[in-house]
């Protein structure tokens, strides 16, 4: 057993309540296959050693600050991880539950790739389950932000459902100043119908960010994602789609940016299990300093699934010698009459441009900026509602200053 | 205004400009003709510096400056433009957003207010109504999709809207029809005054029939072998580069 599962897993108990024997077989899993370590394909480019060394504490900390945001939302502030359930506003159409017995039993996660997810399924602390019954006006924001002086393991679980016909825009914005580990599980299902713009900002910090979020898209509900990641020592995010009936689409855009003891790690996949599908990902990776950036997308249309239509390209900009960027872009099918395609780029920036807009009085670092900008900004392009697209694109022109 | 003087200039140590001498007074308009190969694109990149256009003798005075020891924006800010023969794509970054942080960055670096959005923009879109270029083309990429033709008027667009004292157009009239051409001249005669200064190179003499240059030099082999008024440039597109060798020999 590595030091790290024996400080996040080994000794501590786990919390007492109706789910211990779900807990205990997670627990069982976990123990039986370890974390990954390089020798696990889906892990091969993101060593644990960045957080073996961590000595996760429990201990007091200070209230985390809430970052202030120029647009109209409703807030739900998961201070160091945790939701409190008694002073958080609901808007009308939203109900906030308990995490319910049936979806933790079903829960499966396979062998070390998935140590993750059964360290959160034997651990967490809090499981909400959110649902959206009427439309939105505004966006629901979940902030999960950590205090400087954090240094925990917390293991948040979410699940999120979209009724039938209902659109909602969710955005999961995460500011880390402190250090310790998240380690987050959702779960979104989106009913026939359905619309979720999901937005996922995440910073900064030394903190460990380990997510895995599964959605499925049922008939003709429509799941769109924009991630804008901005640095962070250790960054994993598993996401996966489901189309799970005809009409289902599913699209993911994301960027991320990163820098000196920075790295992020990203494997999608999109699953194509019924015919007259669609999906779209759009992915920009930029590598400063001595930061590494890992993507691996996965398309894959099932037998079957006839009719179906994927599009999946991923461009990388290398903005330093020591920067390392692992970017592969899978495609699987299996059925008849689909179109697919899927594309790669490395890159630098162009020494050509970076005259022509000096030559036009832009300053060298001002001019570097605006490029990496225009390079790194399209997958943006499409984000709803305006005000949350143009917070984004603020926030991404700041990060590259 | 502009003063070049012996000017030798290397790219990665070959030797291209061999001795240059150049002097442009305020309201000039000069025009460069030569040969391929034989330095004029260099010329236009050593005045607005570009990497690996290394000056190793003699000195090229812009305003009483020494430019040699400045950066390129340094130069744009100070009224140097450079026109060129092949405006670059910079994807991702629209036009409009460009032109505005061109000049809002040329106008910080001599200590003037940042333009005004409303002001900008007419400006802007004279100056797109002039070259008969499209409006749209203000809400998309830098030069990212355009025709050549088009990327050769936005240029006189940029020159236009920035102003500067001393424009180089670097092969401006390559690639455009008869039509696309008169504009261009118009362009560039629109903005001419007493002060401004141009260094037109070309290798035809149809745009300087609409420019009327007020001085034409012939450039060959990284010097400036002869100069003339306008009519040298009539017997250069009538005779070739050939009476030249013949008058060396």
């Amino acid at each position: 057993m590595s030091a790290l599962l024996d400080r996040l897993a080994g000794e501590q108990h786990l919390p007492a309540d109706d789910f211990s024997d779900i807990r205990r077989r997670a627990q069982a899993a976990l123990m039986q296959h370890g974390f990954p370590d390089l020798k696990t394909e889906d892990w091969k480019y993101t060593p644990l050693k960045l957080i073996e060394k961590r000595e996760f504490s429990t201990d007091e900390t200070t209230a985390a600050a809430l970052p202030e945001l120029p647009f109209q939302a409703q807030v739900l502030h998961f201070a160091n991880g945790r939701l409190d359930l008694d002073t958080c506003d609901l808007p009308a159409g939203v109900r906030l539950e308990p995490i319910g017995r049936e979806s933790l039993e079903r829960a499966e996660y396979g062998d070390r790739a998935g140590a993750f997810a059964w360290l959160n399924l034997a651990r967490f602390e809090q499981g909400l389950r959110l649902v959206f019954e009427s439309d939105q006006e505004h966006p629901l924001v979940l902030a999960l932000t950590t205090s400087e002086n954090f240094a925990a393991d917390v293991h948040p679980r979410l699940e999120v459902e979209v009724a039938e016909g209902v659109s909602a825009t969710l955005v999961d914005l995460q500011h880390n100043a402190g250090a310790g580990l998240v380690n987050r599980v959702v779960d979104i299902d989106l009913a026939r119908g359905a619309r979720l713009n999901h937005v996922i900002r995440r910073g900064g910090g030394d903190c460990a960010w380990i997510e895995r979020a599964v959605v499925n898209v049922h008939d003709d509900a429509d799941y769109r994602v924009h991630v804008l990641d901005c640095g962070g020592r250790l960054t994993r995010q598993d996401l996966r789609v489901h189309l799970l009936a005809e009409g289902a689409s599913g699209e993911i855009d994301g960027i991320g940016l990163v820098d000196t003891r920075q790295h992020i790690d990203y494997h999608t996949a999109i699953e194509h299990t019924v015919g007259h599908t669609k999906s779209r990902e759009s992915f920009r990776l930029l590598g400063d300093g001595s930061g590494v950036g890992v993507f691996n997308g996965r398309i894959h249309i099932h037998k079957g699934a006839d009719d179906s239509h994927s599009d999946l390209n991923t461009a990388n900009l290398l903005l330093s010698e020591n920067a390392r960027i692992n970017t592969k872009p899978e495609l699987e099918i299996y059925a008849e009459e689909v179109t697919a395609s899927h594309g790669a780029t490395i890159g630098q920036l162009d020494d050509d441009a970076m005259f022509y807009l000096r030559s036009r009085g832009i300053p060298a670092d001002e001019a570097g900026a605006l490029l990496k900008y225009g390079f790194a900004a399209a997958p943006l392009e499409g984000t709803e509602p305006v005000e949350v697209k143009e917070w984004l694109q603020a926030e991404l022109k700041q990060a590259l200053v | 205004m502009l003063k070049i003087t012996n000017l030798h200039v290397t790219i990665d140590d070959k030797p291209i400009l061999k001795g240059l001498n150049l002097e442009i007074g305020p309201g000039e308009l000069h025009a460069i003709m030569g040969p391929n190969g034989s330095g004029k694109s260099t010329l236009g990149y050593a005045l607005a510096g570009r990497e690996g256009y290394e000056v190793t003798e003699g000195s090229i005075e812009f305003e009483g400056h020494d430019v040699a020891e400045m950066e390129p924006e340094e130069r744009a800010a100070a009224g140097l433009f450079l026109a060129f023969q092949y405006p670059v794509e910079i994807p991702g970054v629209n036009n409009a957003y460009f032109l505005r942080a061109a000049l809002n960055a040329q106008r910080k670096a001599r200590g003037e207010e940042e333009v005004d959005s409303m002001n900008f923009l007419k400006e802007v879109r004279e100056s797109l109504r002039a070259l008969k270029m499209d409006e749209a083309l203000l809400k998309r990429a830098v030069n990212e999709g355009f025709s050549g033709g088009e990327k050769k008027r936005n240029e006189i667009v940029q020159m236009a809207v920035l102003k500067p004292k001393l424009a180089v157009l670097d092969e401006t009239d390559s690639g455009l029809d008869i039509d696309a051409l008169k504009l261009v001249a118009e362009g560039i005669n629109r903005v001419r005054d007493d002060k401004r200064s141009f260094l037109v190179i070309t290798h035809y003499q149809r745009l300087l029939e609409y420019l009327e240059p007020d001085h034409v030099h012939v450039l060959s082999d990284g010097r400036i072998v002869e100069s003339g008024g306008k009519e040298l440039a009539v017997r250069l597109e009538r005779e070739g580069y050939g009476f030249l060798e013949a008058a060396e020999a």
